[in-house]
C-alpha cells in the first residue's frame, strides 16, 4: 500500500520504519481529532441523541438489546401509526442497530457496564475516525504521493460537510454509511486495480453491509456500473474489470437481497436495473473478446454489430414490456425529485415538506467544505492527467455527486469523501513540488543536457521545476495559511452550527452563563409519568420519533411517512374546524394532542409555522375540504394576528397555540414573538378539547380530548351552558343599581 | 465519620465477630385463635400523634405491670393486619433506659380470628409479678392521611383526614390513657367531639395540639374502637417514594466510594380538579404561594462529595444546582424535577454523587478486615417528610470480599429503622468491568421508611486479601497476552494457495 511510495523517498529500513510509524502516529492523530470535534454536544450539553430520525434508531436499539435479534427482524410495532401500526423489522435498514448491538454484546462479554445511549451517541464520532482511515487507504489508491492519503484523511476527518451528519448523538445510518461508503470504493478500487476475486469478494460484503445501513447504497449500485461502462468504453476492458465487477455484483445482489426492506428490488427496481445492464453487457464484452480471438477481423465485425443491435433491441423492448407490465417497478419519487427539483413540491408535498430535501443553496458548499471546493476541480483535473482505472472513477463520481449534492442538501453528504480526495491530490501535487528544498546537482543538468543533446529531440526530458526559494516560500505559507483557516472554519462551523441536539435549546443569561431551555423532555416525561400507558398522542409528523423515543406513548404519525393518507389525516384534523376534528380525533381513539408554539420564546420551529406543510398535504388528499388559500388573507397574507382569515382561526392549529395565551399579558397586549404580530385581546375558545399540560416556556402544549358529554349534548353546547351560568353571575353583578325594596 | 476510631471499632467487633447476621425477614407463626395472655395491665398510656410530616409518627408512652403470678417477658402489641404493613421503623425502649438500646422485636403473621398482627416485644429481663416498666413504644405508619377532599383546584388548600379511634389499641387492659394529636398549623377544619367519654370539652385544643382524654378505660375491654376522624390544611406535598434503590459502590483501588439512587416517587396529595394550568403556576411561583406539588426537592450531601448528577430516563435533568459547601459544611445539590408534582403524578429520578473512600474505610490493624461505615439512606430534606415505602439498599464490596458481616449503629434514640431481624439482608455477586468473580454485594431491603431513618448509619465488615486485590489486574494482564499471542499464532498461519 503506502509504503511503495515511501520506497522511492527512503533508503535503508531503518528510515522506512520510522516512517511507517510516524505515518500509524499521525493516521491515529486525525481518528483522535475527528472522534474529538464532534464531542462539542457532549461537552455542552450531555450525552444525548439528537433530532428526530435518531431517536426511532435509539429506540429501535433498545428493542434489539432488549429482545434479540429474532424478535427484532419480525418486529411488528404497535405503538407508531395507530390504528395501523408498522412492520418496523421489515421497513428499516438494520445495519446502525446491529452495529450497536454488537458492540454492546462485546462489552457486556467483557462486562464494561456501558449504557446503550453512551453506545449510540458515540457510535457516529466512531465511525467518523474509521472514515478519516478508509479514506487514507482510498487516496493512496490513487496517488503516488506520501502526501495525499495523510491529507485526505485529516480532511474527512473534519469537513464540516461530514460533521453535519456524524457529531456525537446525531444516531442516524448516515453514521456508519459513510465509512461504508467510502470504504467499499476503496475496495472496488483495490479489486479493479489487481483483478483479484478476493478483493471483488470483499467489496460485495461492505457493499452488503451499506445495503443493511443506508437507502443511499444506490448510489454505490449505480456508480460502480457506471465505472465499469465508461471503463468499457474507453475500451480499457480487461478481465481485471471483468473479474471484480462479476464477483462484486453476483456477490452483492446476493447479499443485498438479504434485507427485508431491499428484497426483491435489486432485480425489479428500475434504480437498480443499470447493475443488472452493465453485468449483461459485460459478459457480451468478455463473449466478443473472445471471440476475436477465434475469428478474422472482418466477420468478427458483422458479427459484432448485429449482437449489439440484436441484444441491444431485446435488452430495451424487454424492459419496457416489463415497466409497463409492472414487473420492474417505476421509478420511485425520490428518484424523479433528482432530476426535477420542482418535481416534488407538485406531486409529493410530504417530500418537499423537509428541509433537507431542499435543494442546496451555493454559500453551503463554501460553508460545508471551504477551501477544498476550490481544490475539487483542481483534483479532477490532475485525475484527467494520468487517467488509469481508478482516477476515472474519481472523475465520473465527482460529476454525479456535484450534481446531486446541488439538488438536496443532504447529499452533500456523498460529494464530501471525493471532494477531499480530489482536493488531496491537488494540494499534494502543490505541496511535493513546493516543499523540496533540494536543487537538482548542477553536474546531474549538465550530464543530462549533454546526454539529452546527443539524443532525439522528442526523447529529451530536461530537468525542470521551481527552484526559487522565494516562490517556494510565497506558495508553501499561503498553503499553509488556508489549511490554518480551514481547520479554524471547521472548528468554528462545528461548534455553532452542527452541535445542537434540538432536543435541548441553549440560550444565555444576561451575565453570559448558559441557560438550558428543556421544555421538550420536560413535557414528554410528564407524559411518560403521568399518562396511561397507551394514551395515543396526535402531534404533526415531526415529534413522532421524539414520543416514541422520549414519552413511549403511542403516536399516529411519525418521521417513518410511510403513509401519505394517515399523514394528511392529521393535518386535516389540525387544520379543520373543532366541529370537524373532533370526529377525526374519536374515531382515532386520540388521547392526547400535542402541538409545538414558539411564541412566547420567539422559537421559529413552531407548528404554526409548519402549519402551511399540513394544510397542503391535507388539501392533496381533500382537495374540496381543505382550500391552502383559505388559510391567506384576501391579500394573500399569511397572518395570525386579528386579521387572520376565519378559517385560519377556526383552525384546531391555531386555536390550540394560541388558547389562554393572553392571560400571561396584560389585557390587550398578547404578542406572538415569533411572528411578531399583536394578537387579538380573547383568547380562542376550545370546546372538544381542554389544555393537560403546557411547558415551562410554553413550547410544548399538550390537550386532552374530551370524552363524549354525560348529558349528550354537543360540547359547545355544554361549555356554552357552563359558561352561560356564569356570565349569568357576572351580569348580575354589573347590572343596573335596583333600590332594595325590602 | 470522623468519630469512627478504633474505640468505637473495638465496641462493636465483639457482637460482629459473634456472628455472621445475615438474615431473612420473618414472620412468628401464631395459632390461628390466637389471643395474647392477660398477663399485663396498662396502668398509664400516652400516646403523641404527630401529624406535621406527610406521614402519621406515633410514640406511645404506657407504663405496663406485670398482673400475672409468673414473671412475663413477651409484649403483644395489635395492628390490623391492613396497617400493620405500613407501618415502618417500630422501635420499643425502655423509657427509663434509653441508652441501653432497643428490645427484641419479633412480627407475627395474621391472626385470622382477630384480622390483627403483633409486634412481640421481649423485655431483656423479665419482668417480675407486681412489678412496672415504662416502654416507649414509636413507630411511624404510612399512607395512612387521606386528602379531602381528593380533587382540588391547583392555588386551593389541601386537607388531609386522619382516622383513629379514641381508645389507643392494645392488647392488654389499659387503665388511663390520653391521645395527643400535634398539627402542622391552626387550621383544623373538622375534628370530632366526643361527648360520652369524658367530662368536659373533649378534646382539649392548645395551640396546634389537640388532646383527646384523658379516659379511664379501666371497664373498656382491650380491642373496642372509638372511631375519631381529623380533617386538617396540609399544603404540603405528600411525597411518598414506591422503590428507593440505593447503591453503594466501593472501589479499593479507585479510593472512590460511588453512590446512585433511583427514587421512583409519587405525590399522594389532592388531585387535581382541572388539568394543570400554565398560567396560574407561573403567578403562583411568583407569589412564592404554598402549594401541593413538589416545586424542588433539597438534597444535603455528605461534605466533600463531588461529580453529582441528577438525571431521570430520558437524560439529564438541567434544573438542577449543587452547592458543594466548603468542605466542612454539608454539599447540598437542589433539585427541580421537570415539572412540578401534583398530587397523583409520578415522578421518577437517579441522582449519584462520588465521595473519597477514605473517610469512609479503615483497615482494622494488623488483618486484612476493612470497616466501612456509610450512611445507611440519605435522600432529601424536606419539611413535609418523605415515606419510602421499600428500600433497597445494595452495597458493592470489592472483589473477592468476603466474610461479611453488617451492623446498624444505634443511639440513644430512635435511629427510623426496624429492628434487624425486620431487614432482610443477602449477599450476591456482582459482575462489572471486567471482573472474573464478580463482587461481593450486601443487599439490604426494608419495607416502610420514612425520612427518619435519614443518616442511620451501617457498618459492614469485611475480608479482603491482597491476593483479592490484585486479581483483577493480573487477569487483564494475562488476558492481553493471551490476545496478543493468538494473533501471534494466526498471522503466522500461511493459508496462501500459492507454492511453498
Amino acid at each position: 500500500m503506502a509504503e511503495s511510495s515511501i520506497d522511492v523517498l527512503l533508503k535503508g529500513s531503518s528510515g522506512r520504519t520510522t516512517r511507517g510509524l510516524l505515518r500509524i502516529i499521525i493516521l491515529l492523530t486525525i481518528a483522535a481529532a475527528a472522534v474529538a470535534s464532534r464531542l462539542f454536544s457532549v461537552i455542552r450539553f450531555e450525552s444525548i441523541i439528537h433530532e428526530f430520525d435518531p431517536w426511532f434508531n435509539f429506540r429501535a436499539t433498545k428493542y434489539l438489546v432488549e429482545n434479540g435479534f429474532y424478535s427484532f427482524w419480525d418486529w411488528f410495532d404497535d405503538r407508531t401509526w395507530h390504528p395501523l401500526g408498522r412492520v418496523t423489522g421489515g421497513t428499516l435498514y438494520p445495519g446502525l442497530m446491529v452495529t450497536s448491538g454488537v458492540i454492546y454484546h462485546i462489552l457486556r462479554f467483557l462486562t464494561i457496564p456501558v449504557d446503550i445511549r453512551n453506545i449510540c451517541v458515540l457510535l457516529a464520532p466512531a465511525f467518523s475516525g474509521l472514515t478519516a482511515l478508509a479514506m487514507y487507504l482510498l487516496t493512496c489508491e490513487m496517488s503516488s504521493s506520501p502526501s495525499a492519503g495523510l491529507l485526505a484523511a485529516a480532511f474527512m476527518g473534519i469537513t464540516p460537510g461530514y460533521i453535519s451528519r456524524s457529531v456525537a448523538g446525531s444516531y442516524d445510518n448516515e453514521a456508519i454509511a459513510i465509512f461504508l461508503l467510502v470504504f467499499t470504493f476503496f475496495l472496488w478500487i483495490k479489486a479493479v486495480k489487481n483483478g483479484s476475486i478476493m478483493w471483488g469478494a470483499l467489496t460485495a460484503l461492505f457493499y452488503g453491509y451499506m445495503v443493511s445501513a443506508w437507502g443511499g447504497y444506490v448510489f454505490i449500485t449505480n456508480l460502480i456500473p457506471l465505472h465499469v461502462f465508461v471503463l468499457i468504453c474507453m475500451g480499457r476492458y480487461s478481465t481485471r474489470v471483468y473479474i471484480s465487477y462479476t464477483t462484486w455484483y453476483a456477490l452483492g445482489t446476493l447479499g443485498s437481497m438479504q434485507i427485508p426492506f431491499v428484497g426483491f428490488l435489486p432485480i425489479r427496481n428500475s434504480d437498480h436495473m443499470s447493475a443488472l445492464g452493465v453485468f449483461g453487457l459485460i459478459q457480451l464484452v468478455a463473449f466478443a473478446e473472445f471471440i476475436r480471438g477465434y475469428l478474422p477481423g472482418k466477420q468478427f465485425q458483422k458479427l459484432l454489430t448485429s449482437m449489439v443491435l440484436l441484444v441491444f433491441g431485446l435488452g430495451f423492448g424487454g424492459l419496457v414490456l416489463l415497466s409497463i407490465s409492472g414487473v420492474i417497478a417505476p421509478w420511485s419519487g425520490r428518484f424523479y425529485s433528482l432530476w426535477d427539483t420542482g418535481y416534488a413540491k407538485i406531486h409529493i408535498p410530504i417530500i418537499a415538506s423537509v428541509s433537507e430535501h431542499q435543494p442546496t443553496a451555493w454559500p453551503a458548499f463554501f460553508f460545508d467544505l471551504n477551501f477544498l471546493i476550490w481544490l475539487f476541480p483542481a483534483g479532477v483535473f490532475i485525475c484527467f492527467q494520468k487517467l488509469k482505472d481508478e482516477h476515472v472513477f474519481v472523475i465520473i463520481y465527482a460529476v454525479l455527486s456535484s450534481y446531486f449534492a446541488g439538488v438536496m442538501v443532504r447529499l452533500m453528504l456523498t460529494l464530501t469523501p471525493i471532494v477531499c480526495v480530489a482536493a488531496a491530490l491537488a494540494l499534494s501535487a502543490i505541496l511535493d513540488n513546493f516543499l523540496v528544498l533540494s536543487k537538482p546537482d548542477p553536474e546531474a543538468v549538465a550530464k543530462a543536457s549533454a546526454e539529452d543533446s546527443k539524443s532525439f529531440r522528442s526523447s529529451r526530458s530536461p530537468i525542470v521545476g521551481i527552484y526559487s526559494y522565494f516562490s517556494k516560500t510565497v506558495v508553501t505559507c499561503s498553503m499553509s495559511l488556508y489549511l490554518l483557516m480551514f481547520v479554524a472554519h471547521c472548528t468554528w462551523v462545528t461548534s455553532n452550527a452542527y452541535s445542537s441536539p434540538s432536543v435541548v435549546l441553549a440560550s444565555k443569561m444576561p451575565d453570559g452563563s448558559q441557560f438550558i431551555i428543556d421544555d421538550y423532555r420536560e413535557a414528554y416525561y410528564w407524559l411518560r409519568q403521568n399518562t396511561p400507558d397507551n394514551a395515543k398522542i396526535m402531534s404533526w409528523w415531526d415529534y413522532g420519533y421524539q414520543i416514541g423515543g422520549m414519552a413511549d406513548r403511542p403516536t399516529l404519525v411519525d418521521n417513518n411517512t410511510w403513509n401519505n393518507t394517515h399523514i394528511a389525516t392529521v393535518g386535516k384534523a389540525m387544520s379543520s374546524r373543532e366541529e370537524v376534528s373532533y370526529p377525526i380525533l374519536r374515531q382515532h381513539d386520540v388521547d392526547y394532542v400535542l402541538v409545538v408554539f414558539g411564541g412566547l420564546l420567539g422559537y421559529s420551529g413552531d407548528d404554526l409555522n409548519k402549519f402551511l406543510w399540513m394544510v397542503r398535504i391535507a388539501e392533496g388528499i381533500w382537495p374540496d375540504e381543505i382550500s391552502e388559500r383559505d388559510y391567506f388573507t384576501a391579500r394573500g397574507e399569511y397572518r395570525v394576528d386579528e386579521e387572520a382569515t376565519p378559517t385560519m382561526k377556526n383552525s384546531l392549529m391555531y386555536k390550540m397555540s394560541y388558547y389562554n395565551y393572553n392571560s400571561l399579558f396584560p389585557a390587550g397586549q398578547a404578542v406572538d414573538r415569533v411572528r411578531g404580530v399583536k394578537l387579538p385581546a380573547e383568547s380562542p375558545q376550545l370546546n372538544t378539547l381542554e389544555e393537560a399540560f403546557t411547558s415551562e416556556n410554553w413550547i410544548i402544549r399538550i390537550y386532552k380530548v374530551k370524552d363524549l358529554d354525560n348529558l349528550g349534548r354537543d360540547h359547545s353546547n355544554a361549555v356554552a351552558f357552563d359558561k352561560g351560568l356564569k356570565r349569568k353571575r357576572a351580569t348580575k353583578k354589573k347590572g343596573p343599581r335596583v333600590l332594595r325594596t325590602e | 465519620m470522623r468519630f469512627f476510631t478504633a474505640s468505637v471499632l473495638g465496641l462493636l467487633m465483639p457482637s460482629l465477630a459473634a456472628a455472621s447476621n445475615l438474615s431473612t425477614a420473618t414472620q412468628l407463626v401464631l395459632p390461628l385463635d390466637f389471643k395474647p395472655p392477660q398477663v399485663f395491665k396498662n396502668t398509664n398510656l400516652v400516646r403523641n400523634t404527630n401529624l406535621e410530616k406527610s406521614y402519621v409518627r406515633e410514640t406511645i408512652n404506657v407504663v405496663v405491670e406485670n398482673v400475672d403470678k409468673q414473671p412475663q417477658s413477651d409484649y403483644y402489641i395489635p395492628f390490623p393486619s391492613d396497617v400493620f404493613n405500613r407501618v415502618g421503623g417500630f422501635e420499643v425502649r425502655d423509657k427509663k433506659a434509653t441508652d441501653a438500646g432497643r428490645f427484641e422485636v419479633d412480627a407475627t403473621e395474621i391472626v385470622s380470628s382477630s384480622g390483627n398482627q403483633f409486634f412481640v416485644v421481649h423485655f431483656p429481663e423479665p419482668l417480675a409479678p407486681k412489678s412496672q416498666i415504662t416502654l416507649g413504644i414509636s413507630y411511624s405508619v404510612l399512607n395512612s392521611l387521606a386528602p379531602r377532599p381528593s380533587v382540588i383546584q391547583q392555588n386551593d388548600k389541601q386537607y388531609l383526614t386522619y382516622s383513629f379511634s379514641a381508645y389507643v389499641p392494645s392488647a392488654y387492659q389499659t387503665v388511663t390513657q390520653k391521645t395527643k394529636l400535634k398539627f402542622p398549623g391552626t387550621n383544623v377544619a373538622d375534628y370530632t367531639e366526643t361527648s360520652d367519654l369524658k367530662t368536659g370539652a373533649d378534646p382539649e385544643r392548645k395551640g396546634t395540639t389537640y388532646t383527646y382524654g384523658p379516659y379511664e378505660t379501666a371497664k373498656v375491654a382491650p380491642g373496642t374502637e372509638y372511631p375519631i376522624t381529623v380533617r386538617y390544611e396540609f399544603t404540603n406535598p405528600v411525597i411518598t417514594a414506591h422503590l428507593l434503590e440505593r447503591d453503594v459502590e466501593v472501589s479499593h483501588w479507585g479510593g472512590n466510594l460511588a453512590t446512585e439512587e433511583r427514587y421512583w416517587l409519587r405525590n399522594n396529595g389532592s388531585e387535581l380538579a382541572n388539568h394543570f394550568s400554565r398560567v396560574e403556576w407561573t403567578f403562583s411561583n411568583y407569589q412564592k404561594a404554598p402549594s401541593s406539588a413538589v416545586r424542588e426537592i433539597t438534597y444535603p450531601l455528605q461534605p466533600g462529595s463531588v461529580d453529582p448528577y441528577f438525571t431521570d430516563d430520558i437524560g439529564n435533568v438541567s434544573t438542577s444546582r449543587y452547592r458543594p459547601g466548603n468542605g466542612k459544611t454539608g454539599a447540598n445539590l437542589e433539585l427541580k424535577p421537570r415539572y412540578p408534582i401534583f398530587g397523583g403524578w409520578n415522578y421518577s429520578f437517579k441522582v449519584g454523587w462520588n465521595n473519597d473512600l477514605g473517610r469512609f474505610l479503615r483497615q482494622i490493624k494488623g488483618s486484612d478486615s476493612y470497616a466501612l461505615k456509610v450512611p445507611f439512606l440519605q435522600g432529601p430534606k424536606m419539611s413535609e417528610g418523605i415515606q419510602y415505602e421499600r428500600v433497597v439498599v445494595r452495597l458493592v464490596l470489592p472483589e473477592g470480599a468476603h466474610n461479611v458481616r453488617y451492623e446498624l449503629v444505634e443511639g440513644a434514640n430512635s435511629n427510623g429503622l426496624p429492628s434487624a431481624n425486620q431487614i432482610q439482608a443477602t449477599l450476591s455477586s456482582f459482575k462489572t468491568y471486567m471482573d472474573t468473580l464478580g463482587r461481593t454485594t450486601l443487599t439490604l431491603e426494608v419495607d416502610s421508611l420514612t425520612d427518619e431513618a435519614r443518616d442511620a448509619q451501617l457498618v459492614v465488615i469485611y475480608d479482603h486479601t491482597l491476593t483479592d486485590a490484585l486479581r483483577k489486574p493480573l487477569t487483564i494482564f494475562a488476558g492481553l497476552v493471551t490476545t496478543f499471542f493468538a494473533i501471534w499464532v494466526i498471522g503466522n498461519i500461511d493459508v496462501s494457495i500459492k507454492k511453498r
